[in-house]
């Protein structure tokens, strides 16, 4: 078995074929391998690494969802952050202030973000595309302002404090332990998020993205399907948002600007957008990339460095703006296209026709 | 009373702000099917732009409103040329995403050239207030309202009876018809750039001239989605009336219920409005078959 025969998928010519939960054997090993060295991770790395492997996973987790929305059911949302913080306050204030466990704070933030999306949901329910991405920008904004008013619950501008406790009588407060539940939990959602893809309601919200009024007219009830498919991806970023609260154990409302929105919106272009893979690929890149930047501009020391150390937000914004007008503009398919190609022509060489 | 009409009046000056900036948004929507997210982050770099003109020559403040509008015509043309012109033809979806990729860029390198630190725009207006009819205001604030309604009353004439405008809205209703008519697509989506960028250019000075030039300049241009939407994304004129509306209900909003308040008044009004008007107030409805 060449390197290149662990790829082959090839198109899928048979509906087993789609109903399929990996596309072979080998994609499956490929899986495997890769959840083997991401939880072997902790074992060797250090605690830097580590709070960056952590992130990207958290971002992954949101990413994911995120997916569900604006890659399946072709919705612009710009209401990222909002959903993102409405998880991380509500998780923040059942661990801290009701003295919950994240078991508990899970299922909260993400109940709490799928019932606010309904809330914008509904009212953006006969909206399409372009409209809908200002109420959900809106909403982002709306959700800022509260949190800053709303000072007993969320701590206003000083932030709010989040103890990390224990789950299943197993003490959560070390990094390493932080690291293997988000890995955990992106398993889970990776899980869930496939399932829903290959089973009716993935190919309902498909069938919205494409052509929304022949979905009505074959029988897909297009506002329920679209409030479900909102409701799933908030439910997934809120869950995202309180493991960042675990992790990051101080929240601000800084943390959840519309800098957020757009980095998610970014992950899954960058990604390649639809699909899941490209979203934690693309989350990975676009997490790392302002470090490795980083790390880049410190080799020409001097004046550069210190540009770069002095306004890493702004070198950050840019470096997103770059990518997505880049990536739209010559790898419209994301990471995973790129990919993909890169596959194909290695198969071809070197007889391309 | 008097508080009452204070509020209402200064409202209907920011408003024109916004509405301004409303009618720059319809303008690229009404002719490219596009809503712009970098239309407060092209503001911006038009204003710090100017103001650099202004401070640089030393001339009186009111000659940044005659620069900006041909620096936003360069500013526009460059940025529909480097960004949208290579992605023509794509959905539009793709091309909301650039000009969200473009609204970061461009604020972040606004910032990494001028620096973070608020400005005062050169040689700002008089600070007198001028009372007309027991209406307190500034004169920038009248020159707002002036400029507003020409622009106003600008665009209509323009998109109704002059060719070129004619030509936009063919382009908006359906780009392959307007090409087969024989309308060049290409200059109609860098036209409508060039125009809102310099509708946008004239807001972002008066606002600059009446308050200060700084990094978050581009968040008058996101308070200017509310009036858009409230107009009606395809509507110019309805935009403008929008810009107003929502500049009064701010001021009131700020005046009378809580000042924490009157900085999401906009967005709350929308996403009420749009539960009963999906298509805003002025806007078209959809219609549309298999």
């Amino acid at each position: 078995m060449t390197l290149v025969s662990l790829f082959r998928a090839g198109p899928p010519t048979r509906h087993a074929h789609q109903l399929r939960l990996l596309p072979s054997p080998a994609a499956g090993l490929a899986v495997l391998a890769a959840i083997a060295l991401a939880s072997a991770l902790p074992l060797v790395a250090n605690a830097f690494v580590l709070g960056y492997a952590t992130l990207v996973t958290i971002t992954a987790i949101g990413a994911v969802g995120f997916t569900i929305l604006v890659g399946w059911t072709g919705l612009v949302s710009l209401g990222y952050a909002g959903f993102f913080a409405i998880g991380a306050y509500t998780a923040g204030y059942v661990m801290t202030k009701l003295g919950g466990s994240i078991l508990l704070a899970m299922p909260a933030a993400a109940a709490a973000a799928a019932f606010a999306s309904l809330l914008v949901g509904v009212p953006s329910l006969r909206l399409k595309g372009l409209y809908l991405a200002i109420t959900t920008l809106a909403f982002s904004v709306i959700v800022n302002h509260a949190v800053l008013l709303a000072k007993p619950v969320t701590g206003g501008s000083a932030g709010l404090r989040v103890r990390r406790g224990a789950a299943f009588g197993v003490d959560l407060t070390s990094d390493r332990a932080i690291y293997w539940i988000c890995l955990a939990v992106l398993g889970l959602s990776v899980v869930l998020a496939h399932n829903i893809r290959r089973g009716f309601i993935g190919r309902a919200l498909f069938a919205i993205r494409d052509y929304e009024v022949a979905a009505r007219v074959i029988g897909v009830n297009v506002v329920a399907y679209k409030l479900l498919s909102f409701a799933m991806s908030s439910a997934l970023i809120g869950v995202a948002g309180a493991l960042f609260a675990l992790h990051m154990r101080y929240l601000n409302v800084e943390s959840f600007e519309l800098i957020l929105s757009i980095e998610a919106v970014s992950i899954v272009i960058v990604g390649g957008l639809g699909s899941i893979a490209g979203a934690i690929m693309g989350s990975a890149f676009i997490v790392l990339l302002p470090e490795a930047a980083r790390t880049v501009f410190s080799w020409f020391g001097g004046t550069l460095g210190d540009v770069f150390s002095s306004n890493a937000q702004e070198i950050k914004g840019a470096i997103y703006g770059l990518v997505i007008i880049l990536f739209l503009r010559f790898a419209p398919d994301g990471l995973v296209g790129a990919i993909r190609r890169a596959i194909d022509a290695a198969k071809r060489w070197p007889l391309a026709y | 009373m008097q508080y009452f009409t204070d509020l209402v009046v200064s409202g209907l000056a920011i408003g024109a702000i916004y509405g301004l900036i409303a009618m720059a948004f319809a303008c690229i929507y009404k002719a490219t099917g596009v809503v712009n997210f970098a239309q407060g982050e092209v503001m911006m770099l038009i204003t710090y732009a100017t103001a650099s003109l202004v401070g640089l020559g030393q001339w009186p403040f009111w000659t940044g409103l005659m620069i900006a509008p041909f620096v936003g015509i360069a500013v526009g043309l460059i940025a529909e040329r480097l960004v949208i012109r290579p992605m023509l033809g794509r959905p539009p979806f793709a091309i909301v995403m650039a000009t969200i990729g473009l609204a970061v860029l461009l604020r972040s390198v606004i910032v990494l050239f001028w620096g973070s630190e608020p400005r005062e725009f050169p040689g700002r207006g008089s600070e007198t207030v001028v009372r007309i009819f027991g209406v307190g205001l500034y004169p920038v604030q009248f020159l707002a309202l002036a400029i507003f309604a020409s622009a106003g009353i600008g665009c209509w004439l323009f998109l109704r009876y002059n060719r070129i405008g004619i030509a936009m809205r063919a382009t908006a209703i359906s780009e392959h018809v307007a090409m087969l008519m024989g309308v060049d697509v290409r200059r109609i989506s860098a036209l409508s750039w060039a125009g809102a960028a310099a509708l946008s250019g004239l807001a972002g000075v008066l606002f600059a001239t009446a308050a200060y030039v700084g990094p978050d300049l581009f968040a008058v241009g996101l308070k200017a989605f509310p009036a858009t939407i409230l107009g009606g994304l395809d509507a110019v004129t309805g935009s403008a009336v929008g810009g107003l509306l929502i500049g009064v209900t701010e001021n009131l909003v700020g005046g009378y219920v809580d000042s924490a308040l009157k900085e999401i008044a906009g967005f709350v009004v929308i996403i009420l409005v749009l539960m009963l008007r999906p298509n805003g107030l002025f806007g078209d409805r959809d219609v549309e078959r298999l």
